[in-house]
This record gives structure tokens, sequence and C-alpha cells, in this order.
């Protein structure tokens, strides 16, 4: 009865899309999802209900990267057909959307997975009507403040989701002392990822590291880390997920940073529970191809000059801080720094100061330089935070250019050919960036 | 003669967000480029406090469990020794909601009021219906007199300083000062103390509270130096002292460009 119901709705939806496209008002990625979601509360339940396995991924960082990691080893698999949300549509209103979209003419949908990346603090609004069979939670930071102040408001939000499902298993990260204690009053079976502790003490996690019992808890851990000069990572991973045994799982990571090893495990925990193989698996870190801004390497040439330029999206203080962490130990150090302030962004800088730009006290710097809206207030950042003899001639050589296409050639004149340029924008700013290098989105 | 100055850093295990580490940030640093000797010490949930250990009280916001489980400590193991401190004249800086905290009652998320520190003779109260939404954004005001006179007398040589504070604030409390407070700031874009008046933070002796962050203090040289030289006026008890003006051209073009932005 409700699928035929869906047949005008799915119809109109698509001339609604056609129309935004053809008047160049957007890709119809939250217009349609928001509509129908208003007039035809139904058509979410309906179209979930299609789809045999829900897989929610949630938390503050890596939820795209964790998303499109489990997506790409799924996809090794015969019979699996993946249906997931867009990166950053996260809301009930992209998620439906997206649903719409992808459904048949006549109200199917083909996907046997779904797996949808939710904003924090939309789970609980829509739990009921995903009915997850497994909820992942990457990690739990302090985000953009005037958007969340609350970090206990959202880590209540999430449980109270999880709450919804009992029937869901649940995989979180076993060092966030905030995910870890998720599930603790709650009947859901849970599973754990773990770094070892001296890449987890790198994390400004909220409170003290969490330490995993192995005599009671079900974990993944990552036993060995190498980070490679590319900023990939190549990891051994073992331990196991309820009975299924990990033993020396190989797998090579192509998002830059030990902080991504995170969301591999999440995603290797998540296959483990749909029964996927290592070498499904294995092949599908083979196929992973990041999300744009996250490590994606650009090029400008001009005559016989080449200049790489290597993105590391900074959202918040967390990922601001382990992504100076990893820079920290390159050889002759480039970073072009490009604050916005944006909605997107966060209006208030105050996550700057937030950020632990000293973690580059110790790195073999050869420039800096400081462009967006908010280019001032990051060189302000980095007078407080450079120490040492070096400090003043280096901050004196900080250059500052409001304009972001204007960075980009003043930071290619200082370059010499070959050399590799680190970008750290804040999420607009990256958007300007790509596109002031000929790259624009889909 | 050579100076220095001990920081205390009151909760810094529960109130700790927003930004309010870079308050911190910039006392050390340009105590260091002073040439002051530079000590922080922590007083954390449990410690308790005693009179004449410090020069320089700062407190920030926390999320409303951590601001409400201070409130008890506060009153049984800091409240003699901070008062004894402040009414002698010791510097206390509060922030956001380390400056609602300081009144004497302060509104929680839930709209509950609550027992403040009472070091500040202020009441932060639920917004009235004129204030829709929480007053949010970007702020900017100019410093009243006597205080905004008094910040170029400072260094030696006096120099002229801009009267201007920029920061952003991020609250729904409405806070109203009581008898013996005066306000800060003129507000010239943005909210401050409440959507009624146009002034924004409070002093009481050398007692500050404002609501800016962004962090204030690297945003605003002059006001964090006037902080450490009423801090070594009183420890060292002699008016006298003067500052040597530091380079703060950074801080400066970052201030000067976001006056330029907003009020025009």
């Amino acid at each position: 009865m409700n699928r035929l119901l869906l047949i005008p709705i799915i119809w109109s939806v698509r001339l609604l899309v056609l129309l935004l496209k053809v008047t160049g008002r957007g890709a119809g990625t939250s217009l349609p999802g928001l509509l129908v979601g208003r007039y035809f509360p139904f058509a979410f339940a309906a179209l979930v209900a299609q789809i045999p396995y829900i897989i929610v991924v949630t938390g503050t960082n890596g939820k795209t990267t964790s998303q499109t990691m489990l997506s790409a080893i799924l996809e090794q698999v015969d019979d699996i057909r993946v249906l997931r949300n867009r990166a950053g549509a996260n809301l009930s209103q992209g998620i439906l959307s997206q649903l719409l979209r992808q459904a048949s003419p006549w109200g199917t949908l083909d996907a046997t997975h779904g797996i949808f990346e939710v904003e924090e603090a939309t789970l609980p609004r829509i739990a009921q009507m995903l009915r997850p069979n497994l909820i992942a939670v990457t990690n739990l930071y302090r985000d953009q403040l005037d958007a969340y102040g609350e970090v206990d408001m959202t880590e209540k939000l999430i449980r109270d989701g999880i709450a919804q499902c009992p029937q869901a298993s649940v995989v979180v990260n076993g060092d966030d002392p905030r995910t870890a204690r998720l599930t603790h009053q709650l009947p859901n079976p849970t599973y754990f990822t773990s770094l070892p502790a001296e890449y987890a003490q790198e994390v400004p996690y909220e409170g003290q590291l969490h330490h995993l019992d192995p005599n009671f808890q079900s974990f993944l851990r990552a036993t060995k880390i190498q980070i490679n000069d590319d900023l990939t990572s190549d990891v051994e991973v073992n331990g196991r997920v309820g009975d299924v045994v990990v033993k020396e799982l190989r797998i090579t990571i192509t998002s830059p940073g030990f902080f991504h090893v995170y969301n591999a495990l999440t995603a290797i925990t998540l296959a483990k529970l749909l029964q996927v193989s290592d070498a499904a698996i294995v092949q599908g870190f083979r196929q992973f191809q990041p999300a744009f801004g996250r490590g994606e390497v650009l090029e400008k040439v001009k005559g016989d000059k080449r200049v790489y330029y290597q993105i590391l999206l900074v959202k918040n203080p967390a990922s601001f801080s382990l992504n100076l962490d990893l820079l920290r130990s390159r050889p002759s150090l480039k970073i072009l720094f490009a604050i916005n302030d944006n909605t997107a962004d966060s209006k208030d800088v105050s996550w700057l100061w937030d950020s632990q730009l000293e973690r580059l006290n110790d790195a073999a710097i050869q420039w800096l330089m400081c462009t967006g809206i908010r280019a001032k207030d990051m060189k302000v950042r980095l007078k407080y935070a450079l120490t040492g003899d070096r400090a003043p001639t280096l901050l004196q050589s900080t250059q500052v250019w409001e304009s972001i296409r204007e960075a980009i050639e003043q930071s290619f004149e200082l370059a010499e050919d070959g050399d590799r340029i680190y970008v750290l924008p804040t999420y607009t700013a990256m958007l300007e960036f790509r596109k002031a290098m000929g790259k624009v989105l889909d | 003669m050579s100076y220095s100055l001990t920081l205390t850093h009151l909760y810094p295990d529960r109130l700790n967000l927003y930004g309010d580490g870079g308050n911190l940030i910039a006392l050390k640093r340009r105590c260091e480029w002073h040439g002051i000797e530079f000590h922080l010490t922590e007083l954390n949930w449990g410690d308790r406090a005693l009179p004449s250990q410090t020069d320089l009280y700062f407190m920030g916001g926390g999320q409303d469990a951590d601001q409400l489980a201070v409130v008890d400590d506060f009153h049984t193991l800091k409240r003699d020794a901070v008062q004894t401190d402040t009414h002698a004249g010791i510097v206390f800086l509060g922030v956001c909601g380390g400056y609602q905290l300081m009144g004497n009652t302060f509104l929680m998320g839930n709209g509950d009021q609550t027992r403040g520190l009472g070091i500040l003779n202020a009441e932060t109260k639920a917004p009235s219906t004129q204030v829709k939404e929480r007053c949010i954004g970007n702020l900017i005001a100019e410093l009243l007199p006597p205080l905004s006179d008094e910040l170029s007398t400072i260094y030696d040589p006096s120099r002229p300083v801009p009267k201007t504070l920029v920061g952003f604030e991020n609250h729904s409390g409405q806070t109203y000062l009581g008898e013996g407070v005066t306000p800060l700031a003129r507000t010239l874009s943005g909210f401050g103390n409440n959507a009624e008046a146009v002034y924004e933070g409070a002093r009481f002796k050398n007692v500050f509270g404002s609501y800016m962050h962004g962090s204030l203090l690297p945003k605003n040289p002059h006001f964090a130096d006037y902080l450490i030289w009423l801090a070594l006026v009183q420890k060292y008890n002699d008016p006298g002292i003067r500052l040597k003006a530091l380079p703060d051209q950074e801080e400066w073009e970052a201030h000067e460009y976001f006056v330029q932005r907003y009020v025009s």
C-alpha cells in the first residue's frame, strides 16, 4: 500500500531535482527530503524498510571517512549492493533525499546494505525510522563551539539514539572515554576499536584514556602502524569481533594520519560483523579513495615548475592538533593555513586557541603562510605558539594574504619545483581553495 | 628590578570551554616578552585555596554540569581565600560562563537560576521575551573611562592605545550589574551583558568579567597588559611601575581588521 503511494512522490521528486538542476539552484541533496519529510512522513519508513541491512555511522570526526571505507569494502563482495548518503548530507532530509533519488520509478530500492553517516544530534530523531542493525560511533570531541557548546549533551543524544535500537550491535572507539561508556547501561552488544597507547595519547580526548579489558571486551587493535612519506599508513590489525578472530590483517590506508586508523578499524569491525572476508577487506582498502579535502593532492604547474598542494581539512581543535602532529615529522615543512569564519567553519575563531599550534615547535619548518578571512587571527595564534630562537624570523617571514587565490600564487612563487605544500583549511576555505585550483564539486 | 607574577587558573579540569586557554597563553607569553617571570598554578575541584598565594586569578566557562559542580566546591574550599584576595585588590578575570558564575546567581542551560560564587555583585537571569535566541556573534565594545584613559599611561613612554575590545559572544543568560560594579565597555556591535543596555563586562576593584571569547586577551593586547600592570602594582605596591611597549603589530592588525569589518 505504502509503496504504491510512493510512486507519485518519486515522480514529483524527479521533476523537482530536474528543475533544481536546470535552474542552477542546487543538486537536490536536501530540498526533496525536506519537503517529502514534512508532507509525506511515511515515505522515509517505507523506503528504509526495503533495505535489509542498515548501518549508521556517527561521531564528531571521521563519519564520512569510515562510511566511505566500509562502502569500498562491501563493494568487493558479490551480491552486496550499497546505498549511502552523500558526504555531509547527514541530517534526516539529506538521508531521505538520497533514498528518494535512488528509488526506482515504482518506489523500489535495490540496495542490500544502507550505510548512512548521521549527524550526532540527529541520531535520536531518526533512529526509530532507520532501525539500524549496526551503529558505529567514531569519537566525541568538542566541535564548532557556536554549534554545540556541550559535548555532554551530544553524548546524551547519541546514547538516547542507541537506546531506541536495542537490537543493534554497536561499534565504538574504545580509547575515547566518552564513546567507550556509551552502552554501559544498555543491552546492545558492543565492539571496540583501539590504537597503541603512544598514538592514542596524542588524541585530545575529553578525559582520561579508556582502558579495555581483553578478558571481557571484544576489540580490534592496530598493533603496528607505519606512517609513510606520503602520509598514508601501513597497518597490522589484530583482535576479535565477537567469535571472529582477526589475526595479522595488513592493510594500507590512503587517508593521511594515524587518526584515520581508527576509522579503518571501525570499518573493519563493521565488515566483520557483516561476515566479510579478510581478502575483501584488503581489496576494499586498495579501492578506497579519501573524500575530497582529506589528504587530496592537487598540482599547480607553470612552465617547467610543478608544485604539489596536499589538503588536510581542519574543522575543530582535535583535527587541527592531530594534523599538526602528523606534519611535525616531515622535513622542510611548508604550511598554508586557510582560515575562514563562515557558518560552516564556526564564526567564532576561539577554537584556534584550543588547537595545539605549539606542536609545531619541534618541526622543521621552512615557511608558513596564512590566508582566508581570518588570516590575521591565524598569524596572531602562530605568534603566541612559536617559541625558540627561530620564532621571530619565522614569524616575520610568515606572509598573510586574505585572498586564497592570491595565497596560491604567492606560495607557488615561494616553492621550488617538486615541493609539497601542506594546506590546512577550514571547510569553506577548502572549497574555495579547490575551486581556485580548478576543482569543482560534482 | 626583576618582577615575577603567579597566575592561578581556577578549575581547569571543569571549566575549559571556548578557547579560554588562549587567555592563559597570552598572559604567559606577554609576561615573558615584558621580562616578567611567570608562574602558572591550578586550583581544581577538591583543592583548598589559601589567601595571598597568587597575583592573578583566571576562570573560564564550562558545560552546565561542570559549572554546577564547582559552586559547592567553591563555597566550601575556596571562597574565603579568594574573597580575601579580591577585596585586597588581587586581579581576577572571568570569561563568559566564568563571568556568569562570579555573580550572586547565574543561569543554567535549562533555565534554572542557581547560586553563584558571589565574587561580583551581579545577577544573570533568563532572557526576557525581548531576546528570542542566544546572544551569539561578534562583539565589539569601547572601553569606558577612567580605564580607557589609564591604558595609555601604563607604558613608559606613554603611548596612544586603541579603546576598543573585540571578541565573540555566545550566551543566553542576561547579566545585570549591582551596586558598586561598573561596566567595562560600551557595546558598539553585538549585545554584551544583556540585550536591554549597551554595556559589556564588569569591574569591581580589580575583579573583571567579560563575555568575550576569541580569545579575549590575545585579541586585546592592551587589556592583557593592563591586567599584568595591575597585578604588578598590587604585588609590589608601586603605582609608578610602567611596562615597556611591545611590538604588537600582528595583534593590532587583526584587531583593526575586525573593527573595520563590523563598525563603520
